[in-house]
């Protein structure tokens, strides 16, 4: 009975001391990559064909705003590449041009992208643009605060689309890559 | 750099808050006088006993379920996002949970009634902390991932559940045994919260679906909220330059600590009854009561509801909006409509209740005489209130956790050696481990008495492989029954 207490002791005692352990490494920590994709939709521009006829031909609307989604830092700083995926959809009689434009600061402008879309019955326009990684330069979106839409009408101001409710419609979002880790 | 010591903090502290509570192999261990912390009616085979101040009962905790430091850290050749990707974001679960506990016993002392000798009265002080996080996997997929590839998946905001707390707990109870068959006990206590932080009943998600106007629609609903007593408080002593953190914190522990903090009130019920000769059945019902938070507070709520679809610019209604702020709005709208706001209120927070029950059969030729005595403690042998050379039993554990109650069961054997030595082991299953093995000794060398409890003794073959590791250890001051 002896020899048990004595090994049941030593066992107690010795059992954090004597314990084993795998060899490990800490430093794979950086070797951890975070790296999610994000996405969101950025911009939505409706416009009726009423309000484009009113207007007359040539510029329907031009806006200038702020944006500074792609310059707060959490994305600046992160940020490995992107795309932004426009869509136009047009069910209205005339021609219509649209011009994207994204601006620093000082109101120059960083970058463009123009889209001419036929009159009803023009099938949907998709356009993909990259950024960073073989794409466009990453900088332009960092640099963005403002972004200018215009809408020009090529067509006449009189003609009425035999659409149920005629409008012309740009939708966009964002994918982004970001490195947290 | 920060991030990764956090990470590391949190994996090398974690442990799990269903171990921090369960003590299995000090519950009815009644060599020890602590054991009274875990049934206020186990038998009390002492005249008077004296814990040895800050030594009388120290314990860490230390572990996590679900994952251990091994399985991220082990030197394998495996890449470390794969690991961290297939073990972690992919293989947990939100009922997994990491934490970090410790107890140490200030005084303690006990003495049995002069003219009650059926009662025995014990008091004292210990100070516990501990702090838990739940695996918040929605979120960590999130983080991970991002919502990109998940669309139309819910990411659970229920799923942020963490608390921890320091308190010091001020005990008194009253033992006293009924009959030869019945034990019953009784302890109050006096909580002095140092701080405390909860964040446990939140809902909500986050979404991302196809959009109704523009291409995605990204939709947050939440219910989320973080309450904190003291916390602030610690962290201006520790980031104010003007303050001396080394002289000031300790002063701020000290105070929160002698009833300066929190205040809350609790008790602690128990018993032992010989249901059959050497049939024995126990039960406890430990922390029923409540510590009310009024001081200190700074509690942090998200609350709301809100899709986004982008700046959504609308003709011919927005022609004449005049605003070019638009992203300014945006951002304005969204923080209306889902707020992150704090405030000051009060609350009650409920003390995680803690349920033991057992059975136990002891056998063997004690040496001593067996039978009945009905004759009072102050008439029996000094070993009498030690009713076992052998004994077998179960024990079944429960506790109050934020998800839903946590079970673990646990089969014992003890034996005495003589007068001088006492040993327990168990064997405990619960949801976190199916091989838990246990050791526990209780020595007595003269009035001196020394315990050492060893919990998850296999997960020593490679302590980095172990979901925690447990260790608990005292001195005691003893004077045992006597004629």
């Amino acid at each position: 009975m002896k020899k048990l207490t004595t090994l049941f002791l030593l066992a107690m005692i010795m059992a954090p001391a004597i314990s084993c352990s795998e060899e490990q490494d800490f430093n794979q920590i950086d070797d951890l990559n975070v790296v999610p994709t994000l996405a969101t939709s950025l911009l939505y521009i409706e416009s009726d064909e009423g309000t484009i006829n009113l207007a007359g031909t040539g510029n329907f609307y031009s806006q200038v705003f702020t944006f500074e989604a792609f310059n707060e830092p959490f994305i600046a700083d992160n940020v490995l590449d992107g795309t932004i995926t426009y869509q136009v959809e047009n069910t209205t009689s005339k021609e219509i041009d649209i011009l994207v434009e994204f601006l620093d600061e000082a109101g120059n402008v960083l970058d463009a992208e123009a889209f001419t879309i036929q009159p009803e019955p023009a099938p949907l326009l998709e356009r993909q643009i990259a950024y960073g990684n073989g794409g466009r330069n990453l900088d332009i979106l960092r640099n963005t605060t403002n972004i200018r839409v215009g809408g020009q009408n090529q067509g006449d101001d009189t003609s009425v689309s035999s659409q149920p409710n005629p409008r012309i419609i740009l939708r966009s979002s964002a994918e982004f890559r970001l490195r947290l880790q | 750099m920060r991030i990764n010591l956090a990470i590391l903090v949190t994996v090398l502290l974690s442990s799990v808050g269903l171990r921090a509570q369960h003590k299995q192999l000090l519950y009815d261990f009644y060599e020890i006088p602590q054991s009274l912390m875990q049934n206020p009616g186990v038998k009390t085979p002492y005249k008077w006993h004296a814990g040895l101040p800050l030594l009388s009962g120290i314990g860490l905790q230390a572990g996590a379920s679900g994952i251990s430091v091994n399985d991220l850290f082990a030197n394998d050749g495996i890449d470390f996002t794969t690991k961290v990707r297939e073990r972690a974001i992919n293989g947990l679960s939100p009922r997994d949970e990491f934490g970090g506990s410790g107890q140490i016993e200030v005084f303690s002392g006990g003495f049995r009634g002069k003219n009650r000798p059926n009662d025995y009265y014990s008091f004292g002080m210990y100070g516990e902390g501990y702090a838990s996080v739940f695996w918040p996997r929605d979120l960590a997929i999130l983080g991970f991932e991002g919502n990109a590839n998940n669309l139309n998946r819910r990411f659970d905001l229920g799923d942020i559940t963490l608390q921890g707390e320091a308190v010091n707990v001020f005990h008194f109870g009253v033992n006293r045994k009924v009959n030869n068959k019945l034990n019953l006990g009784l302890r109050a206590k006096l909580y002095s919260s140092v701080f405390e932080f909860k964040s446990t009943r939140n809902s909500g998600y986050f979404v991302t679906t196809q959009g109704q106007n523009n291409i995605l629609a990204n939709t947050i609903v939440a219910d989320i909220e973080l309450k904190t007593s003291g916390v602030q408080e610690a962290l201006d002593i520790l980031t104010d330059d003007n303050i001396a953190a080394s002289e000031e914190l300790p002063r701020w522990l000290l105070g929160r600590s002698f009833f300066g903090g929190n205040l809350g009130l609790g008790a602690d019920f128990g018993f032992t009854y010989e249901f059959k000769q050497n049939f024995f059945v126990t039960g406890s019902l430990l922390d029923v009561g409540f510590i009310y938070h009024s001081n200190g507070l700074e509690n942090y709520t998200l609350n709301g509801a809100a899709t986004n679809e982008g700046i959504e610019i609308f003709l011919p209604e927005d022609l004449f909006n005049g605003s070019n702020d638009l992203w300014q709005e945006l951002v304005d709208d969204l923080e209306r409509l889902v707020p992150f706001e704090t405030n000051q209120k009060s609350y009650l927070s409920l003390r995680p209740i803690k349920l033991n029950a057992s059975v136990r059969y002891n056998w063997g030729e004690r040496g001593q005489k067996t039978e009945d005595c009905y004759c009072g403690y102050s008439t029996v042998n000094t070993t009498d209130g030690f009713d076992y050379v052998n004994a077998v039993g179960g024990h079944l554990f429960m506790i109050q956790r934020p998800k839903g109650p946590q079970a673990a069961i646990t089969a014992f054997y003890q034996r005495r050696l003589g007068s001088v030595l006492a040993l327990k082991t168990t064997y405990t299953a619960s949801k976190y481990s199916l091989t838990n093995l246990g050791l526990g000794l209780s020595l007595q060398a003269g009035p001196v008495n020394f315990y050492v409890l060893a919990d998850n003794l296999l997960g020593y073959r490679n302590i980095a492989a172990s979901h925690y590791a447990s260790f608990q250890f005292g001195f005691n001051i003893i004077s045992w029954n006597d004629n």
